[in-house]
């Protein structure tokens, strides 16, 4: 009975066509074309953009140009082909485009595109507004580069500018002023130092001529544990070396991701990028982070032992509890936003992590399928975090604050914003029938195959992962009713008094938000369009053709309907969903008596009586009390024995920050203080210390440390 | 893939269709009309008779429903999103371990999304009329959702280890007759079940659905600004929680027989001793702090997890 969770694990009709497979001749070179079309015009736009007069033009060009770009990319996941040149460890640069750099690069086009929209009304043109176009369209580029190298030198080249670029537009967007010098500075120092992990990960990889080892078929036959899949790799399955690797990996391009706790840079850079720039970041940047991890981990190194599954799980569950829970005691939307990007990073993550572990285990077509749960939450993460980013910008627009206790009644204000945030919103937390659902079910499902194929440890480890993304999954329920009641519903909040009236935002704006809440629900009811092309995507079903057709088999319809569960029938649950709405709502007619104000024990209802955000979250804080530490002070004012006033401050510190980071900078400050007395300035201690060195040198090479 | 399929539609799983849908969309008031009606009887009361909903949700339905000052469409929609949420719950939850599918698919943890997405438009309501009391029973209830998630789906991680799938049907059949219970981890999960199932509906001693104090209230403050047709709809969602969650209690971690109509006759019956049981500790057992509550769900998720680890060191 116990084994049934194993034996669901069929597939089914060995003699599906795996035509599609083979890379794709026909439409070879309209792809390339359209491509080098998207990225021409995205250089174009940034160039026109950059005019006294011509922004939004320019911004008009890169949009179509993205768009395109996203479009050829989508192509190439759906042919199944892949063009341009394969990957090589050599020195000379090497382009081209596969399955999986064409779902990232249909996630940029698909996020890129309405931004770019956004922007031509967001931004001011202005001096700060050209320059922050030309430097988008170079950000974009390079993002393109990095999802296109086929080189070790390329793709670093790629990556470092990605890192710089952000950097570069937080400073012209804020004017250099000191909170966003300081922000950048943690971010370039954290980014880089968590770097050196990718350097290190791509020149070993590069140095044992293993970037972009092609997974020939048969070339690897199952080793290690036995049971394992699909090692096509030059480096040894359980060497060190491809351990270094995985590690020096996980490490860099975990700092780039986000993941917890390597993410001290992300609530802080992110918030402070203009509303189109933060959406880029978190909806693509990061993204590309995990790109990078797919590619080093489940592509190129061939079976990771199981402990380096379980590790990822483990960071992966970190980052989605950790995330969410300090979103929800934030007060400023884009923070609070930002923070959400590490939770949705650790959901993807957990999917990475069962695939991993699942492949380690021998379970080909589940690992395909979790492989296919954290690509589609990428692709679906971007959408909704993008449109939150661009609702957000809005709505500063409008009211000239992102203070969640400012905020409210938006929604009566600003009908159309309003409507694109609250899909956004509703997507993110995960509802059916929108797209966070699909995507975070399928991780569910992945997470659920642990206990029935790993040992007891192992599937423990899935059973915790399970219970914590649930618990993630109503953390993030409870922080988005929070942000849709405060933003969107109830009175208009305290508003800065010298901010104008609220209008709708303009037609650009909404139109590129209306697109991003559309893909999220055409996603949410059709999340099959993209889901079998990703499970296609895991290099053991390329390796090995009999096992092949299981993506396809399972995968066939629009919904999601994989071997082992109940399938999800998104559309029917959608058309259920929509038939009973409208025939409740036409049962229960219009007839309601006369508006009444809201009942508040016979009391009039005024601004004092409004829930704040903090008080929201309150029952959560004291729940969680025990791990969060919150800090609070109460300070009460007596004048004569009669209590005047009193005042509650509260707040709950990042400990990973405060535990962690800060006594990690201090001690290192200390440390380059006394290294400073060594550097007296004096000529004469400088002599000193050459003779020194010499005789050191000379006493070693006496007793024959050196040669 | 797909159960219902593969199997041809007999007649008795026609008949587990027809009743799944009367059962969830006419039958569920009975549920805690039953539960109340034995409270009062184990309380020494007479109790309000079984049918007591039924004649709540007429008056409600020919009432006026208010509208407050101020609101928009998501105080309107809420009622009626709910409803139509746990309406497509029902079609999903399945009676027996046989039933042709109504298009929404049998899976259980698409079940725990319906539930989130009723438990969000109720919130986000209670925001719209910025009513205090409603979103201090808001801002309870999903502080306790966190955890119900999180046992729940632990629960049914206990049940798919047993059965081989996270569909209710093979679910149901999986854990039919005598031998899922050779071993200990199906009853681990039915414990911790139970407690969703107590958090679910809202039942002691973790909600007092009888409560009129708003400052106790969890589930009903947010129904405080609600009258005429909207709250009957969101008083029928309630019962019809009831209904989905008993359901799968009975067929999936109390002990039931594997033919379907086996499974059909002992249903009713297997709900009532549920019904049975939960007026008994809604009668025996005191409302716990709301701080508390965590802390028992988070047992609940322990029990559950052991229930695995029990399963996995029997597969090992």
């Amino acid at each position: 009975m116990l084994t049934a969770l194993r034996t669901t694990d069929v597939f089914c009709d060995p003699g599906a066509d795996h035509s599609s497979r083979a890379p794709a001749q026909v439409g070879d070179g309209v792809i390339s074309t359209v491509l080098l079309v998207g990225l021409g015009m995205i250089a174009g736009g940034g160039v026109i953009g950059a005019g006294r007069r011509s922004m939004t033009a320019g911004l008009a060009v890169q949009a179509i140009g993205a768009g395109l770009l996203g479009l050829a990319g989508f192509w190439v996941l759906l042919s199944g082909g892949m063009i341009g040149q394969p990957f090589g460890s050599g020195l000379t640069p090497r382009f081209g485009v596969d399955g999986l750099s064409g779902v990232f690069l249909g996630a940029l086009g698909l996020v890129a595109a309405p931004a770019l929209v956004f922007s031509q009304r967001y931004l001011h043109p202005g001096r700060s507004g050209r320059a922050i176009t030309a430097l988008t369209a170079v950000f974009l580029l390079v993002l393109a580069l990095v999802l296109c190298a086929r080189d070790p030198f390329t793709f670093l080249l790629g990556w470092e500018a990605m890192t710089l670029l952000p950097a570069a537009v937080i400073l012209v967007h804020r004017n250099g002023d000191d909170p966003a010098r300081r922000t950048v500075f943690t971010y370039l120092a954290i980014t880089h130092l968590g770097g050196v992990g990718t350097w290190v990960a791509v020149l070993l990889l590069a140095h044992a001529g293993a970037f972009g080892a092609a997974v020939t078929p048969g070339a690897g036959t199952a080793t290690g544990t036995g049971t394992a899949i699909g090692t096509g790799t030059a480096i040894g399955t359980g060497s060190g070396l491809q351990l270094a690797i995985a590690l020096a990996a996980l490490f860099g391009m975990g700092t780039k991701a986000g993941v917890m706790p390597l993410h001290v840079w992300l609530p802080r850079a992110h918030p402070i990028a203009p509303a189109p720039v933060s959406a880029l970041m978190s909806g693509v940047m990061i993204k590309v982070a995990i790109y990078g991890l797919v590619r080093v981990l489940v592509d190129w190194l061939g079976v990771l032992p199981v402990w380096f599954g379980v590790l990822v799980l483990a960071l992966g569950a970190l980052s989605a509890v950790g995330g969410v829970v300090y979103a929800l005691f934030q007060h400023e939307l884009k923070r609070l936003l930002a923070l959400h990007s590490i939770e949705n990073i650790g959901i993807i993550l957990l999917g990475l992590a069962a695939c991993l572990i699942l492949r380690a285990e021998g379970a080909a077509g589940w690992a395909a399928f979790a492989l296919g749960a954290a690509l589609l939450h990428t692709v679906n993460h971007a959408v909704f975090k993008a449109l939150l980013f661009l609702g957000a910008g809005a709505f500063e627009r409008a009211t000239g604050s992102l203070h969640l206790d400012r905020l409210g009644g938006l929604l009566r204000q600003m009908p159309w914003t309003g409507s694109a945030f609250l899909i956004g919103a509703m997507a993110i937390a995960g509802l059916p029938p929108l797209n966070g659902f699909a995507s975070e079910w399928v991780t569910l499902q992945a997470l659920l195959r642990l206990p029935g194929y790993g040992n007891v440890l192992d599937g423990v480890a899935g059973a915790v992962a399970l219970a914590a993304l649930a618990a993630t999954a109503g953390l993030a329920l409870t922080c988005f009713v929070k942000v849709v009641g405060l933003v969107l519903l109830g009175p208009p909040r305290a508003r800065d008094a010298e901010h104008g009236p609220v209008r709708e935002a303009a037609a650009p704006m909404v139109a590129g938000m209306a697109f991003l809440a559309g893909v999220c629900v055409l996603l949410g009811v059709a999340p099959g369009l993209l889901f079998g092309a990703l499970t296609r995507l895991a290099p053991w079903l390329q390796a090995a053709p009999a096992a092949s057709s299981s993506g396809a088999s399972a995968v066939v319809a629009i919904g999601l309907h994989l071997p082992g569960t109940g399938g999800l029938p998104t559309a029917g649950i959608a058309v259920a969903l929509v038939a009973a709405v409208a025939a409740l709502s036409l049962a229960r007619g219009r007839r309601t008596a006369a508006p009444a104000p809201t009942w508040a024990c016979g009391q009039q209802v005024d601004a004092r009586l409004n829930w704040t955000s903090a008080g929201f979250t309150k029952p959560l804080r004291l729940v969680l009390e025990v791990v969060l530490r919150p800090k609070r002070r109460i300070t009460v004012r007596t004048v004569g024995g009669v209590t005047q006033d009193v005042t509650y401050r509260g707040h709950v510190p990042q400990l990973i920050d405060e535990q962690i980071y800060r006594p990690m900078a201090a001690r290192s400050i200390a440390v380059a203080a006394r290294a400073r007395r060594l550097q007296t300035g004096s000529l004469g201690t400088y002599v000193a210390y050459l003779i020194g060195l010499v005789v050191l040198l000379l006493g070693a090479a006496r007793i024959g440390v050196i040669r | 893939m797909n159960l219902s399929i593969s199997l041809s539609p007999t007649g008795w799983q026609l008949l587990a269709a027809g009743l799944q849908l009367i059962g969830g969309l006419l039958l569920a008031p009975l549920l805690p009309g039953t539960i109340q009606h034995w409270k009062g009887r184990l309380q020494g009361r007479r109790g309000p008779s079984p049918i007591q909903p039924y004649r709540e949700l007429r008056r409600l339905w020919g009432k006026s429903a208010v509208s407050i000052e101020g609101t928009t469409a998501v105080y309107r929609l809420a009622p009626v999103v709910a409803a139509a949420a746990l309406g497509t719950a029902v079609l999903l939850v399945p009676i027996t371990a046989r039933a042709p599918g109504w298009g929404v698919g049998h899976d259980a943890l698409a079940l725990a999304g319906l539930l989130a997405l009723a438990r969000f438009a109720v919130a986000a309501s209670c925001w719209d009329v910025a009513n205090g009391f409603a979103l201090m029973g808001a801002s309870r209830d999903l502080t306790i959702s966190v955890f119900v998630e999180a046992t729940m789906v632990l629960a049914i991680g206990v049940a798919a280890l047993a059965t081989g799938s996270t569909d209710l049907g093979v679910m149901i059949a999986g854990t039919a007759g005598a031998g899922a219970w050779s071993d200990p981890m199906l009853a681990l999960g039915g414990v911790a079940f139970a407690i969703v199932v107590i958090a679910e509906t809202g039942r002691q001693p973790i909600d007092n659905p009888d409560t009129h104090l708003e400052l106790t209230m969890i589930h009903e403050g947010p129904l405080l600004e609600y009258a005429g047709r909207d709250l009957a709809y969101l008083q029928w969602a309630m019962a019809a929680r009831h209904w989905v969650v008993l359901v799968l209690a009975a067929q999936v971690f109390l002990p039931h027989p594997s033919s379907v109509q086996g499974q059909l006759v002992l249903l009713p019956f297997a709900l009532l001793l549920l019904c049975g049981l939960l007026a008994l500790t809604e009668t025996t057992v005191a409302k716990m702090r709301v701080l508390r509550v965590p802390r028992l769900l988070a047992g609940g998720a322990l029990v559950a997890l052991l229930g695995i680890t029990v399963g996995l060191t029997r597969l090992a």
